[in-house]
């Protein structure tokens, strides 16, 4: 795909908002741990994401699919997620560097290829071996 | 090894998102990505009662508070970019990669909003961490 077709697709522009919006959530969740502890930033951080939820909601008109798996998952995603935000809210709130400690932390896709492996049985790409061994090396000069 | 204190929540961080990405996984097998958000919504709910801090809450200064809220829109919205982006014909083998690259933007706009900068190691381990991520997000 050519860099310009490339700057017409609409996928393009909704994956900068991403980084942009992701990245502006980096930074207010560090500048809003200066004075707010991390329990407290999650209980405001969920009725910020609120809003978000219910226009999609809306978009959907209220239609949502009736799978109790679907939605045991998801709901179990949402616990799982609060439980991740409060301790990266921690993490910023113990004044280490707001960089290091977001890169850090986005090195969750790890985890996930680690337990597709051993849950899902899935086979881990040559890529994503190479992937790991960066994230550990990152891991070790955080360390240091 | 004396390690930072920041380092035991990152690992937190880590284990409870990576169990996330399976289960959103397992989750999107059933249901939309979209349907799939919303319920996610309806988790961090659950963990409300528990995280209610009490009247000190209100002891916040506005600006503060604004911050928090503004955390919780925009993380949101750049997963509904996400959803979007792989709707509007975005290959998830390179979107995944593409929009986990937001530490980026934090790099770059730290030593300006925040008056922080990195180290030379930290850098190494910054530039590993993007070069980590993207490989694995593919």
């Amino acid at each position: 795909m050519s860099v310009a077709s490339t700057l017409r697709a609409k996928w393009f522009w909704y994956s900068l908002l991403c980084v942009l919006s992701w990245g502006a959530w980096a930074l207010l969740a560090k500048l809003g741990s200066n004075e707010i502890p991390a329990a407290a930033m999650q209980f405001l951080f969920t009725f910020g994401a609120l809003p978000v939820a219910v226009a999609l909601l809306i978009a959907r008109r209220f239609k949502l699919e009736k799978s109790l798996k679907g939605i045991f998952y998801a709901v179990a995603n949402g616990v799982l997620s609060g439980v991740g935000g409060l301790a990266l809210f921690a993490a910023y709130r113990s004044g280490g560097n707001t960089s290091v400690i977001t890169a850090a932390t986005a090195l969750y896709p790890m985890i996930t290829v680690v337990l597709a492996v051993l849950i899902l049985r899935e086979r881990l790409t040559w890529v994503q071996v190479v992937g790991l061994a960066f994230a550990g090396a990152a891991i070790v000069i955080f360390s240091l | 090894m004396h390690l930072p204190p920041w380092f035991w929540f990152a690992a937190v961080v880590l284990i409870s998102w990576g169990v996330v990405g399976l289960l959103q996984k397992l989750s999107t097998n059933y249901i939309s990505a979209e349907s799939s958000l919303i319920w996610l919504v309806v988790g961090f709910f659950l963990l409300q009662p528990v995280l209610y801090p009490g009247k000190v809450l209100f002891g916040y200064s506005a600006r503060s508070l604004v911050w928090a809220l503004l955390s919780g829109v925009f993380n949101a919205l750049g997963a509904w970019a996400l959803f979007a982006a792989m709707k509007n014909g975005g290959k998830a083998s390179i979107v995944a990669p593409l929009t986990a690259l937001y530490p980026l933007v934090v790099v770059l706009v730290a030593p300006v909003v925040l008056h922080e900068s990195i180290n030379r190691t930290q850098g190494l381990g910054v530039l590993c961490a993007l070069v980590a991520v993207v490989l694995l997000s593919t």
